[in-house]
């Protein structure tokens, strides 16, 4: 009876410190020293509102995968692309998602960066558009007419290779440059007769009386997304790059085969009705990869436009600011 | 045989039920009014607010991650160095007297220095416990070999055992039950130093907790905190106590074979 007794309280006993222990242990995880994410190493990506980072950072699995690799990713959210590329080359963020545009007049403007990766083709969705209402149809009636467009965007390289596909100077036409929400206001009110727009501004115009003129196709021009970052970060991280496309090319499969899921999700994110954002969604195709040759002529077409038209000052080389990753 | 059962496991828990049962009266029937005395009901509400946000399991866990690691590190020490002093009469003349020297500098006398040297994380408080801790276990240690009936060192060496054999069938045993005392001192001072080393700059932790509340003179959160530091201290004295009656099971047979 007592032997037994003894024999309980030890067990009981053993059990209350491995209670103990477990509940210590938790306590250790919650600390700062337990936390992992001091252990891993952070790197911070720029995004801008509604593009594909976003995606990925609601849907979670790029943030969990690079954790399982050591990284902890912080996401960081910016107003423009020029502030992204700004960011990048102070060393604030590691890696940033822009349009075609600011990495252009970034590297012109001597900032050292670096292509890592590459989008998927927009065209569809970028072009010019005009009031049903206005009887234009075809662009060469653009001729006299006010165009709202924004400076040093993917608006204004868009709206120049237009004007010079269809043989029309920049003089034939009154080039109106605006802030993209200005310009939005400027020809909803009808003190511009056209604007250059892209998605969902371009859906959103087309839903409410616009027709689209002219898109990226005509003017062979695919207004990709593209992942920057600095450098000397590129150099110093490439299999981290290649991580980074691989699971964010992922990401885009993901969201090339669950659009009801995506609409919801941006036109939350935008504050867009869901059937520009469905319209949006439905002519683009999401996907990542490694830089490639296409890409980068695009990108040069761009950087000289630019500094023909005197938007840049010097006409940088694209291609010796890529990094040519194989990811498999 | 039941009266000795209910002596044995009601009886210490009389007292503070009745304390509790009175404090409930007092305040419920208005006894005592004081905004500094809510009801005990009212201090359960707030434990179980608390429970529900998870700050309470956080906040207990960490105080008993950092008690755990500073008893350990600390109070293992502590027994290495009173094994050293104990044994070998050239360290203890080496070493006794300034470990007794330091023992004698208050805790809080070393806040200053050990902030300044192991900044205001993790080690820092880790390091308060295990300064607590070492002191008691060290003495205790010390003492439990060095005061061991010298017949009994006598009669092994007559049984001519070797140093290790010594060790182990003299020595230790004979030293245990004053090294378990220092365990039990050194858990009581290792909660008593957690809540200065909580106090001090933490962000989590129930010596946070309460210190937090007493800048928005939230009470029962601090009633709730005293009372989970009386429990947590009772919780290690039961494992402790527990532990003496599992390693000192010999004594206790050799005892009642002795008294009958």
């Amino acid at each position: 009876m007592h032997q037994n007794s003894h024999q309980n309280r030890k067990i009981f006993i053993f059990f209350l410190l491995v209670a103990w222990i477990c509940v210590a242990f938790y306590g250790f995880k919650q600390t700062d020293l337990g936390n992992s994410s001091e252990k891993l190493t952070t790197i911070k990506i720029g995004y801008l509102s509604g593009d594909e980072i976003e995606i990925s950072a609601a849907r979670g699995a790029l943030k969990k995968k690079l954790r399982a690799k050591g990284y902890n990713v912080v996401f960081k959210k910016f107003t423009s692309g020029a502030a992204e590329t700004e960011a990048l080359a102070s060393g604030s963020i590691d890696y940033a998602r822009t349009g075609d545009t600011p990495p252009v007049a970034a590297i012109a403007a001597g900032s050292k960066i670096t292509y890592i990766a590459t989008g998927g083709v927009k065209s569809n969705g970028t072009g010019i558009l005009v009031k049903k209402s206005s009887g234009i149809t075809k662009v060469s009636q653009l001729r006299g007419k006010k165009i709202a467009y924004t400076k040093s965007t993917a608006s204004e390289y868009f709206v120049r290779a237009l004007l010079k596909k269809y043989g029309l100077s920049t003089s034939d036409v009154k080039l109106v440059n605006l802030e993209t929400n200005a310009a939005s206001v400027a020809y909803s009110k009808g003190k511009v007769d056209a604007i250059v727009a892209w998605d969902p501004t371009t859906a959103q115009l087309q839903l409410s009386g616009s027709t689209l003129l002219a898109d990226g196709n005509d003017v062979n021009y695919n207004n990709r997304s593209y992942i920057l970052s600095s450098s000397t970060f590129a150099k110093n991280h490439k299999s981290l790059s290649k991580l980074l496309i691989k699971y964010l090319s992922q990401d885009m499969k993901w969201a090339n085969s669950h659009h009801s899921t995506l609409i919801k999700l941006l036109s939350e994110k935008l504050g867009v009705k869901k059937s520009v954002i469905k319209t949006t969604i439905n002519r683009r195709k999401y996907d990542f990869e490694p830089v490639t040759q296409t890409a980068i002529k695009e990108s040069q077409a761009i950087a000289d436009t630019f500094y023909k038209a005197g938007v840049i000052k010097k006409d940088p080389k694209i291609k010796s600011h890529v990094q040519y990753l194989s990811v498999n | 045989m039941t009266k000795s059962t209910f002596k044995k496991k009601f009886l210490p828990w009389l007292l503070p039920i009745v304390i509790i049962l009175f404090w409930q009266l007092a305040v419920q029937l208005k006894w005592i009014q004081s905004e500094f005395l809510p009801a005990p009901t009212e201090v359960v509400q707030t434990a179980i607010v608390d429970w529900k946000k998870g700050i309470l399991q956080k906040n207990i866990s960490i105080s008993l991650f950092r008690a755990t690691c500073g008893f350990v590190i600390g109070g293992g020490m502590g027994f290495i160095l009173g094994l050293l002093s104990g044994t070998s009469k050239l360290f203890r003349k080496t070493f006794d007297s300034t470990i007794q020297m330091l023992r004698t500098i208050p805790n809080m006398a070393l806040i200053p220095l050990v902030v300044l040297i192991l900044g205001i994380g993790e080690p820092a408080k880790i390091c308060f416990v295990a300064l607590a801790c070492l002191f008691p276990m060290y003495i205790n240690t010390y003492h439990g070999i060095t005061s061991i009936d010298p017949d009994l060192l006598e009669m092994g060496k007559s049984y001519q055992l070797n140093t290790v054999q010594m060790f182990k069938q003299i020595i230790f045993p004979g030293a245990l039950p004053t090294i378990l005392m220092g365990v039990r001192y050194a858990l009581g001072t290792m909660w008593t130093a957690l809540i200065v080393a909580e106090t001090v700059s933490a962000d989590s932790g129930i010596g946070y907790m309460s210190t937090n509340a007493q800048q928005y003179v939230d009470v029962k959160t601090i009633y709730l905190c005293i009372i989970i530091y009386a429990f947590l201290g009772e919780l290690s004295n039961y494992i402790a106590k527990n532990l003496e009656t599992i390693f000192l099971e010999w004594r206790n047979s050799a005892r009642s074979l002795t008294e009958e």
